[in-house]
């Protein structure tokens, strides 16, 4: 069962499409991978893999990504991996063929949420298990579904924290440097003072010394 | 120009005049420490120039003396036992507050934004000296016809307090600004620094933020918990015979066939319909079905959804068969012998049916119900009505419907209930429904397709509204208020969560809220404090976004300025909405006594406080001229009159109207406008795109002021009354009635003829105008001697004396009488 499907530019992670979750319904709270599925988005670039599966406990988010545009479902782990998939470039061919100019241009987030009907009507089609024997032909074409790669979501998401991790670690480090530089000049200019000042007090008691008792 | 005096502005509150206490000296010393300031004097009739002179000899009780030498219009003493005639020649206009001239001109327009004192007082204490309440009155959600829409993908707010950028913040410099509300100094981040109306960079203060003090963002996706929901509408009819027999369905019906496409909303726009009588009836209008399918669930202990995703449909795709089931539908019942109505089972559906996805679910009920959960009883005993001391049963009679609203709330459900009904119906049970779930009330008492063709026109015109008007989905509002200031009780239909936000599962540009406040802190060295309504809701084109009115006040330290800038509609309408909620939880004469003592304190505050020297007679300042009979007005009204006969429902449904109106209707409610009509003129006509528009004076509503050779328009709000003398002109007769003479008046007339004379153009374009000026449609009863409907008409003549209550005179006497106690 598709609980939860997202549209969003890869460039910024705008969402550009979502099919509502069906709370009540599935009757589980979903707020949890809604917010996973955001950040996700926002993790992605050019540079990942194309097709991936990521296992998030007893769910799994599948994603395509095609055109700078990241097509993502979160399904049971146990739900057919094919028809996740068929699903996806489902999606992908119409929204692309729908709205593939414009996705650059947009700014504003949802800006295409009309899709939604289409892909409701789409995760019917998939979903109910008689209408899915009409789907044998798609079915075929991804025999490839096997080879791809599966990644923990938890991971992901945590690659980019331990490197934010590692940068806020850094900049402390190089703030706290500072802060020792500083305080080091600072130290060496008040033993500086005290010198001086030593100097001088004896360099009065000298004179005084000389002017008193000398003569 | 507005950069020099933004920061003009700033500066006075960082000049801190230390230890004095004085605020005039205050005020004085900053005028000369900067002279740039906007609180230059010359604008301000409050504070009269000489005192900049030496106002350090100056004592509170002399600058009062000085300021009566020089009185501005508002402070203007006048003797209502003397003054007859207080009433203005056109609409009563709210005070200005008493701001530099260029903050005052992007200030908030005051009939989205309000406050009842537009000079916010010092302290708390000096509030409770004047005995005036302090509150604001919104209506947010407004049509406007022009609001500036922000795209923008950072949406600048205060660090701290999340205020929302506005025109009365202080730009200390390019790159920092500081919040009105809270006083903390932000950062203006780079993207900021773009202007993108006039392209030009680095003038962050002439951004559209800081120029308009209404306007709209787009909000980014971080202001979203899930995607934007679509328009989800569920009509929930009530089928059983009593309700066949008033003949609604065919009127509901025929109205959703002639709006259906123009329901806001987009292609994801979704409808679903539920009737009901003992059963529970879904209709199944799955694309591919050649005709609806009817599924009755009679199990209403436990009621369960039959096919759960079938019955709320795409509307775009269904549009056939939701036209087919339209138009089958009156039919369809017309033989039911059912007479039982099991309305909260119904409703249990409807938030089933909704949950998954909000929306709005409009019920149309004709009668008490009877069956399942949420049934009520009959408590109103008829013969009680006009000789019991005390009204009993406001209150709910079950929880029911409060928790399903709250559940409702929960899941951005919105209840609107439509009630017809001729019978007592428990309105303050029902109510609860479209109270807590942020809907609308709407109630025709006697509806009859026959027997009421008025109630049917009216009922027609307000669902065509009603269908088409704008509409926002699972919407919060925050109200946030300088330092110091504190908000601590609101009114209207919503559901408070977390201390001060508001939810909103639905939010329509008819609905008025109000706020009342108190004075925490002292605003000692403040000059101005803020009010700020973010609105965020969903529009029917799944956009999310977020409206925002911000509303700037002076801050004064004088009884006398206080008085000077009381806005005495504000201040009727907030006092009414806190004696609605007084008679629920005390009782109705508790209610009766408060709003007559909050003005015999205020003009007792003003007599002691104010005035320096003592005149007989009942002395008020001209702003507060019309409170008294206001006051009076509402002691006659509706919701709170006794002695006369008044259905429960009746007053219940006044009641809630009193708190969710927005003011301009509140007040035509409480205080009709009065017009002769017989010899309207072009004179000082207004001209209202190429139509002229006869502006007739509003007279006092007393039945001396009738003469039985006019003809007289009342507008009441929701009802309109034209009122024929017995020895009208004729040509009045002839020209706009299209009548012989007075004895050929029906009984009951509704409209007027469309007869081409000049007369019948001028009547007709000053209804039609009247009409425009609200989102509901008034009914026009035309009035002779003999109508049944004359002694509701002459129940608006509120300076007069009734068996049970005061005339103006007598009520101006004993308030006297209490004032110079």
């Amino acid at each position: 069962m598709v609980l939860l499907t997202m549209i969003a530019r890869v460039a910024d992670g705008l969402p550009l499409a979502a099919s509502m979750q069906e709370d009540e319904q599935s009757g589980r709270d979903l707020q949890h991978y809604q917010s996973q599925a955001k950040q996700l988005c926002r993790k992605l670039n050019a540079q990942s893999p194309n097709r991936c599966t990521l296992e998030a406990g007893v769910m799994s988010f599948h994603y395509v990504l095609e055109h700078g545009v990241c097509y993502l479902a979160l399904c049971e782990a146990v739900f057919p991996k094919r028809l996740v998939f068929g699903y996806l470039e489902d999606l992908q061919t119409e929204f692309h063929e729908q709205h593939g100019k414009k996705v650059s241009t947009v700014s504003r987030p949802y800006s295409f949420i009309e899709f939604d009907t289409y892909i409701q009507k789409t995760k019917k089609t998939y979903i109910d298990s008689r209408a899915r024997r009409n789907l044998g032909s798609i079915n075929t074409e991804l025999q490839d579904v096997q080879r791809i790669m599966v990644a923990n979501i938890e991971e992901v998401l945590q690659r980019g924290e331990a490197l934010s991790a590692l940068d806020t670690k850094a900049s402390n480090l190089s703030s706290l440097s500072k802060k020792y530089r500083s305080d080091a000049k600072y130290l060496n200019t008040r033993s500086t003072y005290a010198k001086i000042a030593a100097g001088a007090v004896f360099f009065i008691t000298l004179i005084v010394y000389v002017r008193f008792w000398w003569i | 120009m507005p950069t020099e005096s933004l920061i003009g502005y700033g500066a006075p509150v960082c000049v801190d005049s230390g230890s004095d206490q004085d605020g005039y000296l205050q005020g004085c010393t900053q005028v000369k420490c900067c002279p740039r300031s906007l609180y230059s004097l010359v604008n301000c009739p409050n504070f009269p120039p000489q005192l900049s002179a030496g106002p350090a000899q100056l004592s509170p009780s002399l600058s009062g003396l000085s300021l009566q030498s020089q009185t501005p219009e508002a402070l203007r003493v006048v003797n209502l036992l003397q003054e007859r005639n207080l009433l203005p020649l056109g609409p009563v206009t709210p005070p200005t507050p008493c701001l530099p001239q260029d903050l005052q001109k992007i200030n908030c327009h005051p009939e989205v934004f309000r406050s009842t004192l537009t000079s916010i007082p010092q302290t708390q204490s000096l509030l409770n000296k004047a005995k005036l309440p302090l509150g604001l009155l919104l209506h947010p959600f407004k049509d406007l016809s022009q609001l500036p829409v922000v795209t923008s993908s950072t949406i600048v707010r205060c660090r701290s307090c999340r205020t929302y950028i506005n025109p009365f913040v202080t730009f200390l410099d390019q790159r920092r600004w500081k919040c009105n509300l809270c006083y903390r100094v932000n950062d203006v981040p780079e993207e900021f620094m773009y202007n993108p109306v006039s392209r030009s960079y680095g003038e962050p203060h002439k951004r559209p933020e800081v120029q308009n003090a209404t306007l709209e963002f787009i909000a980014p996706s971080e202001y979203m918990l899930r995607p934007p929901q679509p328009a989800v509408y569920l009509i929930v009819l009530d089928v059983s015979h009593n309700a066949v027999e008033t003949g609604y369905l065919d009127v509901v019906c025929q109205s959703l066939l002639e709006n259906i496409n123009a329901l806001p909303g987009d292609s994801r726009t979704k409808i679903g319909f539920i009737t009901f009588d003992s059963t529970i009836h879904f209709y199944n209008l799955q694309e591919g079905l050649s005709q609806p399918q009817m599924l009755i669930v009679s199990d209403i202990e436990d009621i369960f959804l039959p096919t759960p995703d079938s019955l709320l449909v795409n509307l775009n795709e269904c549009k056939e068969l939701v036209q087919d089931l339209l138009r089958s539908l009156p039919q369809m019942f017309g033989k039911t012998m059912e007479t039982q109505c099991a309305l909260g089972p119904a409703l249990q559906a409807a938030f089933k049916l909704l949950s998954a996805t909000g929306g709005r679910v409009s019920v149309f009920q004709t009668q008490l119900p009877s069956l399942g959960v949420g049934a009520l009883k009959s408590r109103e005993d008829p013969n009680q009505r006009a000789s019991a001391k005390d009204i009993q049963h406001l209150s709910p009679a079950t929880d029911f419907y409060k928790k399903l609203a709250l559940d409702c709330s929960g899941q951005q459900v919105a209840v609107d209930l439509f009630l017809l009904s001729s019978q007592y119906c428990d309105l303050a049970s029902l109510g609860c429904i479209s109270r807590y779930s942020a809907g609308s009330v709407y109630y025709y008492p006697s509806y009859h397709q026959q027997h009421n063709p008025a109630g049917v026109e009216c009922f027609q015109k307000d669902l065509k509204r009603y269908l088409t008007r704008k509409i926002g989905f699972e919407a919060v509002m925050r109200i946030r208020c300088s330092k110091g200031l504190s908000i601590h009780t609101f009114h209207g239909n919503f559901f408070v969560r977390s201390t001060d936000l508001l939810s909103l599962p639905n939010v329509n540009p008819d609905a008025g809220f109000a706020v009342q406040m108190s004075i925490e802190e002292n605003l000692v060295d403040m000059q101005s404090v803020s009010f700020q309504a973010a609105l965020l809701y969903t529009s029917s084109k799944g956009e999310r976004r977020i409206r925002v009115h911000t509303m700037c006040l002076p801050v004064v330290n004088s009884l006398s300025d206080i008085f000077a800038g009381a806005d005495v509609q504000a201040i009727t309408c907030l006092l009414a909405s806190m004696a609605v909620d007084r008679s629920v939880t005390a009782s109705l004469s508790d209610a009766r006594d408060a709003m007559t003592n909050a003005s015999i304190d205020s003009l007792t505050s003003f007599r002691t406080s104010v005035l320096t020297i003592q005149q007989p007679g009942l002395l008020a300042p001209a702003c507060l001229r019309l409170f008294p009979l206001y006051i009076l007005a509402l002691l006659k009204q509706k919701a709170f009159r006794t002695g006369t006969s008044t259905r429960l429902d009746d007053r219940v449904f006044a009641m809630c109207q009193l708190k969710y109106q927005p003011l301009a209707y509140v007040m035509l409610m409480i205080h009709p406008a009065l017009y002769r009509v017989d010899d309207l003129t072009d004179e000082g006509a207004l001209n209202v795109s190429e139509r002229t528009i006869p502006q007739p004076r509003v007279q006092q509503l007393s039945v001396e002021k009738l003469s039985r050779d006019g003809a007289f328009l009342m507008d009441a709000g929701s009802v309109i009354y034209l009122w024929i003398g017995r020895n009208c002109n004729p040509n009045f007769l002839t020209q706009v009635l299209g009548l012989p003479n007075y004895a050929a008046v029906p009984l009951n007339m509704n409209m007027l003829p469309e007869l081409d004379t000049a007369e019948s153009q001028r009547t007709r374009a000053f209804v039609g105008w009247l009409r425009e000026q609200r989102p509901f449609f008034p009914i026009l009863h035309v009035i002779r001697d003999e109508s049944p409907l004359k002694a509701s008409f002459l129940q608006n003549m509120i300076e007069d004396r009734t068996e049970s209550a005061l005339s103006y005179y007598e009520f101006l006497l004993h308030i006297q009488q209490q004032v110079s106690k």
